[in-house]
Formats: C-alpha cells, structure tokens, sequence
C-alpha cells in the first residue's frame, strides 16, 4: 500500500499472553452484562401489567439467571489473572511493575505526562506507576463485589456451592451488619466499577492516540511495539 | 440439641420444684375453655413452629406444663409496649397468652395488678426468691449515653440500664424480647442521641434474640418454652436469633414470590397489579433481606400479615432497620445517602460521579489535542 513506508525501527513483542486477552475480554462483557442485569433486579425496569394465564413466566429468574451466569464469568476471570500475576511465568514484566509503583518520582512524572507538562517515563514493569495502583483499586473493587454477591447468592442457593458457601456469607452479613447492607455495598460497588471502565477506556484511547505505538492493539493481539532507542 | 430421654429428666426435675401460678396449668387452662385435645393439638403445632419431630408433641405438651416453674421476669426499658400488646391482645385469650400470663411474675408494666412501692418491692423480692431460675426478658432497647441517664424507672430513678445489669446477674436465661432490646430498635436509629444499643453490648451473658417490631406470639413464647423444654438456648444465627424462628428470610416462603420470579411487580398501590396479588418488591418489600417466620406463622392468631394484607415487608427483625431499610415503600436501590446534596441515592451519586468524570475527560481530550502531550 502506498502509505507505508519504513518509520524507523520497531521492536516488538507478546505483551499480554491469549489467556491474558481472554480473561481481559471476558471481563469486559461480564462487566456490561452485569450492570444491564443487576439494574433490572434492583428496581425491576420492566414489568408485567396483567397476571399470566398461565405459569409459566419468569422475567425476573431470567434475569438473575444470566446475572449469575456471567456473575461466576467474572469470578473466574478475576482469579485466573490474580493467580496469573502472582504466579504465571509470562507475568514476570507485570510483576516488575510492582517496584515501579513504588517509585514516587516515577509517579509524579507520569501524572505529569497527563498534565502535558511532563515527558512519559520509562519504566521497567508493563504498567506505570499510574495504572498499576489504578488497577490495584480495580482489583480491591472486584474483589469487594464478588465476595458480596457470594454473600448474596448463597442467600438464595442454600445447597451446592451456596451451601458450601454459606458459613462465608454469614459472615459477610455479619460483617456489613446485615443482608440489606450487603446489598448497598453491592450496589455501590457496582457504580465504582462502571466509573473505573469509563476512566480506563478513555485512557486506553489517550494512549493508543498520543503514544502511536499501536498500543491498544495489545489487548487484541498481544503485540506491544515500541520505537528502538539508539 | 439433648435427646427426648435429657428432655424427660429435665422436665422431671422441673416437676418437683415449686410452680408459682395459682394452680397448675393444666386445670387453668381447662377452667378458661381448653379442652386437653385444644391443649395437645397446641402442643403439636408449637412442637412444629420449633423444628421438632411430631414424636415431641407430647413432651412440649408436659414442659408447657411446668412452665410456671422457671418464672419469667419482665423488664421494661426504652420501648413501646408493642411486643407485649402483640402477645397479650387477641380477640380471645390463646393458650399462647394463657400460659404466659401464669408463668409471669406480678412485675410486668403492662399486665401487674400492683402499683408504686409495692411493685417495686414484687420485683425485688423475684429477683431473691427465684434466684438462678427465672427467666428475664427484656423489652426496649437501652440507653448508654451519660450514664444511662436517658432511663430511670421507678422511685429511685434508678437507671435502666443498672436495673438491667443487676437483673441479668442472676438468671437462668435471657431473652430480647422485640428489635429494641435485641438491636437498640427505633431509639437507636440515626442520630442515635441517647446512646441506646441493644442489651447484648452491655451485658457479658449469652442473650437470645427475638426481633421484630414486633415480634409474632409464637416466637415470644416458642423461645421461652424452648428454654423451659431445654434447659439451654435454642441454635442461633449470625444475629443471635433462634434459627427456628428466624432461619429463612421473609422472601423464602412469601406467597407472592411466584409473581416475585414471574417479574409481576405493583407499581401503584391500589393499582389493578396490586388486587391482583403481585409482588411488592418495587414498592419497597424488604422481604428478601429479612430473616423472620411470618410468612409462616403470621400475627393474630395465624390470620394474616403485613405482605399477605398488600403492604411490603420494612424489614423489621433486621439489625438497625429502621435506617438499613428506609425508604420503606421504595426499593433499597432508592437508599438515601448522607451527602452534601441530602439524602442522595447511590444512583444519583454514581451519575454525578460519572459526569464530573465525562466533563472532565471531555476537557482533558480537547487540551491534549491542542497541546499535545510531551514524547
Ligand atoms: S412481596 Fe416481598 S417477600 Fe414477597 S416475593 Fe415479593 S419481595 Fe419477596
Ligand atoms: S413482615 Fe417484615 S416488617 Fe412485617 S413483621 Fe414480619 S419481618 Fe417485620
């Protein structure tokens, strides 16, 4: 094609890893399908007005359905990429972030590259300092919200997994000081979530916008690029 | 739980103590119109409410029988009066209020004949005589703010909350009769100016709770003639409450949860919705976030309850109810939060949140465009 033209030279690599992209993915639809499902149950924004002749409708257990189906989507998502960071080999450039994050002058220079005032820096681990406690926050957010909506499954399912779960979520409830409480956190929660998606997504978009290096491409593909230093 | 043949011994030792209702059970119940077969079928029926095989009929039967000899002694704190009218006034008296009636001691606010000095000294006078035996039940929540001083009770002003520590010295078992004692109840809702708390947080003996606001009859007595049947407390969940009265939630067992599940919700009062028995969880039912029998079990005699009536559940038996589930007649998504602009819904909160954070990435954008970002 005519456009492209050698622009210098590129080295590449495999950034996030294809379990990496699916669990990120399959998160992301979780996240959508939630909130559409866990609306409806708080407030129920559609309603039958007559009875049903017969009885066979269930609007309401649908919707719960698919919220637990893609409730336990999630959970399965958030462990595999705790376990993948902890543990994974492949993670090792995440976990070399760790003591990027800690770095305070790293810190306030990448807050400065937002405030266009500061160049990005260079860091060592895959995330910046910046995103890496971003994300941490994420994680304590998922983590909030997964073990309330445990709380509130085991509620409802009182044998299987909710059984073997219900000790657990009594004690929860004990915990927030109640079944109601445990609801609110859920909720509220849920609205830190939503606020984290919409942070992130525009800075995905700022990056791949102003950094030209292909870089929201990464979570499709896995290929980082970054122009070589000589 | 103690096997049948610990239960016969107990009972049997319970026999041979002194009674202190005027006569035994059994003849005055008979003399107020209950027949042995009314009193068996009683029996049977409160053998079930308490999750016992049918084979304890009989056993519940003989420990009704003995009640009157571990006393009950009635303390009054910051309350209503509510829990006792809901186990003393019905249209005829129940077997229910009858024995409770003889197995109580002449110190109950609402029912004693005494007045004054002498009821005080009634009191006193329990407290010595049947100490290690009777049975404290506590109704009203107590204040802890200054002291206690927000309740003082009779001539000495002493405080409820000193009258509540000395009584629960020497008892054989305590019970929080209704929301207040078990969780400070309406006293204690926001702002909360008396300090009041429910009596578990000042007393360091094992309190068994029997919220509700009020609690049903059956759940005041079924504990207390658990208590007589077994000499101990009944299994308790999370909250200290019976689990056979408080196991499930109101949801569970609700009769409108079919439309519940069918998606079928009154979103009027009075609507055609609403006659045709949906469900009210839109109109504020806090139901499922409620542990309580009365689904089951029912007030006034079994013959309805407050969702069965067409008005949703408000979460009554729940710790700290009267804040956790306002507003009443709205669902929990519509909780109203402190906040600067008062009383906010996490709704409300999370768009305002989520408009500063659209403007402010808006702006964010359209600098960086212009003065783009450093290389
Ligand atoms: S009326 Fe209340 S308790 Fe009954 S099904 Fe509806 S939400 Fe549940
Ligand atoms: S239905 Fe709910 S609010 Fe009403 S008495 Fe029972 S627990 Fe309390």
């Amino acid at each position: 094609m005519k456009f492209l033209k050698v622009l210098g030279e590129y080295i590449g690599g495999i950034e996030f890893s294809a379990g990496y992209r699916w669990q990120h993915w399959i998160r992301a639809i979780s996240i959508f399908v939630l909130i559409a499902t866990g609306f409806y149950l708080a407030n129920p924004y559609i309603t039958y007005g007559a009875p049903s002749p017969t009885p066979t409708r269930f609007l309401h257990a649908e919707f719960r359905e698919w919220h637990i189906i893609f409730g336990f989507a999630l959970i399965g998502a958030v462990l595999y990429k705790t376990i993948y960071f902890f543990f994974f080999p492949e993670a090792k450039y995440e976990r070399a972030s760790i003591k990027d994050a800690f770095n305070i002058k790293l810190l306030f220079q990448q807050i400065g590259y937002y405030l266009l005032i500061s160049k990005h820096p260079k860091t060592t681990g895959v995330y910046n300092p910046l995103q890496f406690w971003a994300y941490t926050l994420a994680y304590v957010l998922f983590y909030g919200i997964i073990i309330t909506g445990l709380a509130l499954y085991a509620e409802v399912y009182h044998q299987g997994l909710g059984g073997a779960l219900y000790p657990f979520a009594k004690s929860v409830e004990s915990f927030l000081g109640g079944l109601a409480y445990v609801r609110l956190w859920h909720h509220i929660l849920m609205w830190a979530i939503i606020i984290f998606v919409v942070v992130h997504v525009y800075m995905a978009v700022y990056n791949a916008v102003f950094g030209k290096n292909g870089g929201m491409d990464a979570i499709f593909s896995g290929m980082k690029w970054e122009k070589e230093e000589h | 739980m103690l096997d049948m043949q610990q239960v016969k011994q107990r009972i049997e030792k319970l026999k041979k103590l002194p009674g202190i209702a005027p006569k035994p059970i059994p003849q005055l119940l008979e003399e107020n119109g209950f027949s042995r077969r009314d009193f068996l079928k009683w029996s049977a029926s409160l053998a079930a409410t308490l999750g016992l095989p049918a084979s304890f009929a009989p056993v519940v039967a003989e420990a009704a029988e003995v009640s009157d000899r571990l006393p009950v002694v009635w303390l009054h704190l910051a309350e209503c009066t509510g829990c006792s009218e809901s186990l003393l006034r019905t249209d005829a008296p129940t077997i229910d209020n009858l024995i409770f009636k003889y197995i109580n001691l002449q110190y109950h606010d609402t029912i004693m004949a005494a007045a004054g000095w002498q009821a005080e000294e009634n009191y006193e006078e329990a407290l010595k005589e049947f100490k290690g035996r009777y049975v404290l039940c506590v109704e009203g929540g107590v204040p802890t703010k200054d002291g206690g001083e927000y309740l003082t009770i009779g001539p000495y002003a002493e405080t409820g909350l000193h009258k509540l520590k000395r009584s629960a010295k020497d008892a054989a078992a305590i019970i929080a009769v209704g929301t207040c004692s078990s969780f400070g109840g309406i006293q204690a809702a926001a702002p909360n100016p008396t300090g009041a708390v429910g009596i578990h947080k000042v007393l360091d003996k094992q309190v068994i709770n029997v919220p509700g606001c009020p609690p049903s009859d059956r759940n005041i007595v079924g504990t207390i003639v658990y208590v007589i049947l077994y000499g101990q407390l009944p299994a308790v969940d999370n909250f200290n409450r019976p689990k056979w009265a408080y196991g499930l939630r109101i949801h569970d067992l609700c009769e409108r949860r079919g439309h519940f599940d069918a998606g079928e919700f009154v979103e009027e009062f009075g609507s055609e919705e609403a006659m045709n028995g949906f469900c009210l969880y839109k109109k504020g039912c806090k139901g499922p976030y409620t542990f309580n029998n009365c689904s089951r079990e029912r007030f006034n005699q079994h013959t309805s309850w407050p969702i069965q009536a067409g008005h949703g559940c408000i979460g009554c038996s729940e710790p700290d109810f009267w804040d956790a589930m306002a507003p009443y007649e709205e669902p929990l998504a519509n909780h109203k939060f402190e906040s600067i602009e008062a009383d906010a819904t996490a709704d409300k909160v999370g768009i305002t949140i989520l408009t500063v954070a659209g403007v402010a990435i808006a702006a964010h954008a359209a600098i960086s465009a212009i003065k783009k970002p450093k290389e």
